[in-house]
């Protein structure tokens, strides 16, 4: 997906040019409802998360050049919050990812290093791969399932503080592996 | 090992688990507002967001349903059809009422007036806002230096007065009264603005009963219009 041209798009339709908002649909809707999918795993769901996905873009779309990150991260980061918070939301004590991809940002010393190229997926699920398997597990379980810390000791059966003293050495160890 | 502390995440973990939706809510909230002033911290969490989304490049892309994209059109899009469409089925309605109520004003003019063949310039004003639906038709009679006041829009509001003010440019509000609930009215123009009426701007404030106790203003501005040539 060309980088660019997503990016002119969303800085078209921050000024609320629907033409724009209609032909950025046309190119990334496939690309966010599959993750939507992904994440609820419910056709009917997934069709409602996809439509609060892009009210939220359109509603949104004038915060992205300060937050940072990359087009297709942040419009991903929008859809995968939007269908998380969806499936938390049956459970009770739930609170809202919502807004992190909307947050205005501090710029970093240079944004351009932010964006991360496609090998960097394949980087990532290497590294991943290469921690311990229940660690991997856990963190692509938080990612992609929403699943929380009480979610995961459940499922690893450990205590809720042991689970968490796991995934985080598994985040360092992701870090320094990223970081190479 | 207590290397990883449970309690308090640095600012690494705190960027990771933010994105991952496994931060405390306090955490979160706490994080989020570091975000806008420390560019370290966002750094950190831009780091994580980037990498967390390539999560998603395995998942295949599924093309959604045609009826989603005319529902979120729909959704969005709709409302803002109805108040545009709103906006002109009304500016023609204050448009066809001003030119009506000119109209009427003219002849009565030019019954008064001793050269009917130079018609008089006559000067009205729309009073209108976006936050309040009151809309008022102002028209200035020139010989008998009145403004003519028709309510095409809103009501008068229970235990509330309507105050008219007259702004001339670098200067403060000054009252021409309390107006009545009637839907037409006539408020004579005080003798030392009579020549300045070209450059008035004239507002209608919400007060209490009775108009402003203190001279000035006191609540909304409910509708402004400046005079202008019709």
């Amino acid at each position: 997906m060309d980088r660019q041209e997503i990016e002119d798009l969303i800085a078209r339709v921050a000024l609320r040019d629907r033409a724009a908002f209609e032909q950025l649909y046309d190119r990334v809707s496939a690309k966010l409802f599959g993750v939507c999918l992904r994440v609820l795993n419910k056709r009917a769901a997934a069709e409602d998360a996809m439509q609060d996905t892009f009210v939220k873009i359109w509603n949104n779309a004038d915060r992205y050049n300060s937050n940072g990150l990359s087009p297709m991260t942040w419009l991903i980061t929008i859809a995968r919050n939007t269908a998380i918070d969806r499936l938390r939301a049956r459970k009770k004590g739930h609170q809202n990812l919502d807004s992190p991809g909307f947050e205005l940002v501090a710029p970093g010393p240079n944004p351009e290093q932010s964006a991360v190229a496609a090998s960097e997926a394949a980087r990532l699920s290497g590294c991943l791969d290469a921690l311990e398997a229940d660690r991997g597990q856990a963190i692509r379980g938080a990612y992609l399932d929403g699943e929380t810390y009480a979610d995961l000791a459940a499922r690893f059966d450990v205590p809720l503080n042991t689970m968490r003293t796991w995934l985080r050495r598994g985040l360092i160890a992701l870090r320094e592996c990223m970081s190479l | 090992m207590s290397d990883v502390n449970n309690a308090a995440p640095d600012d690494e973990m705190l960027a990771a688990e933010m994105v991952l939706g496994l931060a405390s809510e306090q955490d979160t909230a706490t994080g989020r507002k570091r975000m806008a002033s420390d560019s370290e911290f966002s750094t950190k969490v831009v780091f994580w967001q980037e990498r967390m989304t390539a999560l998603t490049d395995e998942i295949e892309p599924v093309k959604p349903p045609a009826r989603l994209k005319k529902k979120l059109f729909a959704q969005l899009f709709a409302k803002q059809r109805v108040s545009i469409l709103q906006r002109v089925w009304l500016w023609q309605g204050v448009a066809m009422a001003s030119l009506l109520f000119a109209g009427y004003l003219g002849v009565q003019l030019l019954k008064v007036t001793t050269h009917p063949d130079i018609p008089p310039p006559v000067l009205a004003a729309q009073l209108a806002s976006d936050t309040s639906p009151l809309r008022v038709l102002a028209v200035l009679e020139p010989v008998k230096n009145e403004i003519a006041l028709r309510r095409v829009a809103g009501d008068p509001i229970a235990n509330r007065s309507f105050e008219l003010w007259a702004i001339l440019p670098g200067q403060a509000p000054v009252s021409l009264g309390v107006l009545p609930d009637s839907k037409t009215m006539r408020i004579p123009i005080p003798p030392l603005w009579r020549d300045q009426t070209a450059q008035m701007t004239l507002a209608i404030s919400d007060e209490p009963v009775g108009g402003s106790p203190t001279g000035a203003p006191t609540g909304d501005i409910l509708a402004v219009g400046a005079m202008a040539n019709l």
